[in-house]
């Protein structure tokens, strides 16, 4: 009993952090050299003595009475983990929600289309986000999440990111994934972890306590048994479910051995096993490998929701036994010296210099990224970084590198994926289905700019100028679309049947024959082939 | 430490009744799925994930004083993904803000749902703008 509580004595001789959590030093007492030596003021001369006096009354208090103040419960407050991990974990993690938030940019126009909207809780029926609001929530929450993942003023972007993560959540039915719930309780959570290096003598192995990511692991825990009890029902155990949800590979990999309806169960167990063990220290070894498991098999699924899987093998980065970080970290060792080395170059007057440089550089770099608002966000964003900066004084070098690290992903992300393209490929498709072509010219226009090899966007705008009789410019974004898809035979259809509206049957003819050899399934140049006596 | 024991500690901090309020809250919140929904096609909070409901698929359609409505023209396809998932609390703002748009006229819904563990079946029928829940 004495072992596993930790007393509130003890409490007080630890390197306690705002959020009341400890770091475990290697050394209990500070450097002499760094005591405050500067004689206490009036107020905390005061605080000192009712804490004297508290601590008086403590001890005149017989410990088997019942009024003796409660001890607080090691299963939450004594939680530990290696600071290698906490740093891995916080990387990794906050690094995935990034990204993620930069594919979901490509949503943002579905917001607030036809002005309709479903809050999730009433409460936000009155915050409605709109294409541009939840375009910019995403870009700041990218950008947030690169600091965190950085450790740059986690004490400042954590509540920032979960303001605007929860409002872009529950404000709208649009997003009802589960798993955004789950991220978002996580990152509430985070908001209390202390993500930062406990002290500066810190070193891989120095734990860490953190009541927060114990709490983190018991929710992974409430999640898999639910989740577990939801799929007790016929329906799944039989393997109906599983069945007609997964496709593909993984789905003839698994009826190849086990079968669907053994793999249904199997799944219910591994949730049922996971729940008991992912929130406990000693059995982690035995959750770490199922849970991998499970979610990489979902992984594998390719079921569209999105990055999900990936953050939930991030999440185990947390329950993957310390003692495989630190011995994965050990060779690293030399390089944290360097890393320190060059850490103190940016320390006190340089350190502004090297922030202020960022900012100018991070404004670079926002000016080629495709998203759109990337140039006004990068501007907002350098007033954050300054307030960012006044808070965590001792940390601008981080500030600056994690801001341009930010910007890097913004890029890195709008070039390997086609999020900043699908922006502008949705809102002009659904501003044309809505009635506002205007608004679709627009959108299918700049996604011609942004993704001027997309065929897509060249053949809608193609249609679009051709219905408003910019024949010239729309006869050139077709034949546009037509060489750069020339297995898809849609482009050439839209231009015979402008042709043969506009008394040009015999061009009309040649362009519908076109289309019916590039795709002889084409019933609609099939039809206006006939129709013309081309057949 | 015993189990009174524990949370008469948690509940001394702020910290623990935060940890108390949040696990509770979480352990609690799926239940209401199974006791207090009235939509069965609702699963938020409740943590089921590829549930077979999740499976279910139902057709929607809308009509004003019987004239059917051209859903796409008038909704986000988002929201008609959504509504084809049964999802009553959206079916009903839809029907609300059609209701809102055709002032004095009929508004109904038709709502055949199909499910993977259980018969199909069909809701709507009434005048959404008098009687707007299904």
């Amino acid at each position: 009993m004495a072992k596993r509580t930790r007393k509130r004595a003890a409490k007080r001789g630890g390197n306690k952090t705002a959020d009341g959590n400890v770091a475990a030093p290697a050394s209990q007492t500070p450097e002499p050299s760094k005591l405050k030596v500067d004689a206490p003021g009036r107020g905390k001369q005061r605080r000192e003595a009712l804490r004297a006096e508290r601590n008086a009354s403590a001890a005149a208090v017989d410990p088997a009475s019942p009024q003796t103040p409660p001890e607080e419960p090691a299963f939450w407050f004594g939680f530990e983990v290696t600071w290698a991990k906490l740093l891995l974990g916080r990387f990794i993690f906050f690094g995935l929600l990034a990204v993620d938030a930069l594919l979901n940019f490509a949503h943002a126009p579905r917001y607030g289309a036809g002005d309709f909207n479903v809050a999730q809780l009433p409460l936000f029926d009155l915050l409605m986000p709109t294409r541009t609001s939840y375009a910019v929530g995403q870009l700041l929450c990218a950008w947030l999440f690169v600091l965190a993942a950085c450790g740059a003023a986690t004490r400042l972007v954590l509540p920032l990111a979960t303001v605007i993560y929860g409002w872009l959540y529950f404000s709208s039915h649009l997003d009802s994934y589960q798993h955004h719930y789950l991220v978002w309780l996580i990152v509430l959570l985070s908001c209390f972890v202390p993500w930062n290096k406990p002290s500066a003598e810190a070193v891989p192995a120095t734990r860490v306590r953190s009541w927060a990511l114990r709490l983190i692991l018991v929710q992974l825990a409430i999640l898999y048994l639910w989740a577990a009890i939801s799929k007790m029902s016929p329906a799944w155990v039989d393997g109906r479910t599983l069945g007609t949800q997964i496709h593909g590979s993984m789905k003839a990999l698994i009826e190849s051995t086990v079968g669907i309806k053994a793999a249904s169960v199997i799944v219910i167990l591994v949730e049922l096993t996971l729940a008991a063990t992912v929130w406990n220290k000693r059995t982690w070894s035995i959750a770490a490998p199922l849970g991998l498991a499970l979610h990489i098999g979902i992984v594998a699924t390719n079921l569209e929701i999105g990055l999900f899987a990936w953050l939930m093998v991030g999440l185990y980065i947390f329950i993957v036994p310390d003692r495989i970080w630190l011995s994965m970290v050990e060779p690293l060792e030399p390089v944290r010296g360097y890393v320190g080395v060059v850490r103190d170059w940016f320390g006190g007057a340089i350190g502004w210099i090297v922030l202020f440089a960022s900012m100018g550089l991070g404004l670079v770099v926002a000016l080629f990224a495709r998203f759109d608002y990337a140039p006004t966000v990068a501007l907002v964003l350098i007033a954050v970084l300054i307030g960012a900066a006044i808070v965590d004084r001792k940390h601008v070098g981080r500030l600056a590198g994690a801001n341009l690290l930010a910007f890097v992903v913004w890029i890195i992300v709008d070039r390997s994926s086609s999020s900043a393209a699908d922006y502008y490929r949705f809102w002009g498709g659904s501003s044309r289905r809505l009635g506002d072509v205007k608004t679709s010219e627009y959108a299918y226009r700049k996604m011609t700019e942004v993704a001027p090899d997309d065929g897509q966007g060249h053949f809608q705008l193609g249609k679009l100028l051709l219905a408003r009789d910019a024949s010239e410019q729309g006869l050139a974004e077709l034949r546009r679309a037509q060489q750069l898809e020339p297995l898809k035979s849609r482009a050439y259809t839209a231009e015979a049947k402008w042709l043969s509206t506009h008394g040009k049957k015999d061009e009309a003819v040649m362009k519908a024959r076109e289309a019916t050899i590039i795709d002889p399934n084409d019933s609609e140049a099939r039809s206006l082939l006939d129709s013309l006596g081309g057949s | 430490m015993d189990p009174v024991r524990h949370v008469r500690a948690l509940v001394a901090t702020w910290r623990g009744r935060f940890i108390l309020a949040f696990v509770v809250v979480q352990l609690l919140a799926p239940l209401t799925y199974y006791i207090a929904r009235r939509d069965p096609h609702d699963e938020r909070y409740a943590w089921r994930m590829f549930s077979p409901m999740r499976m279910a698929q139902c057709k929607v359609d809308f009509s004003v004083d019987g004239q059917q409505v051209p859903l796409y023209s008038k909704f986000h396809e988002a929201w008609i993904e959504i509504a084809q998932r049964g999802r009553f609390v959206v079916i009903e703002e839809m029907a609300s803000k059609l209701c809102a748009d055709n002032k004095g006229k009929r508004v109904e819904v038709s709502l055949d749902c199909t499910y993977v563990d259980r018969k199909p079946v069909h809701y709507g029928g009434q005048n959404m703008c008098e009687h707007p829940n299904l």
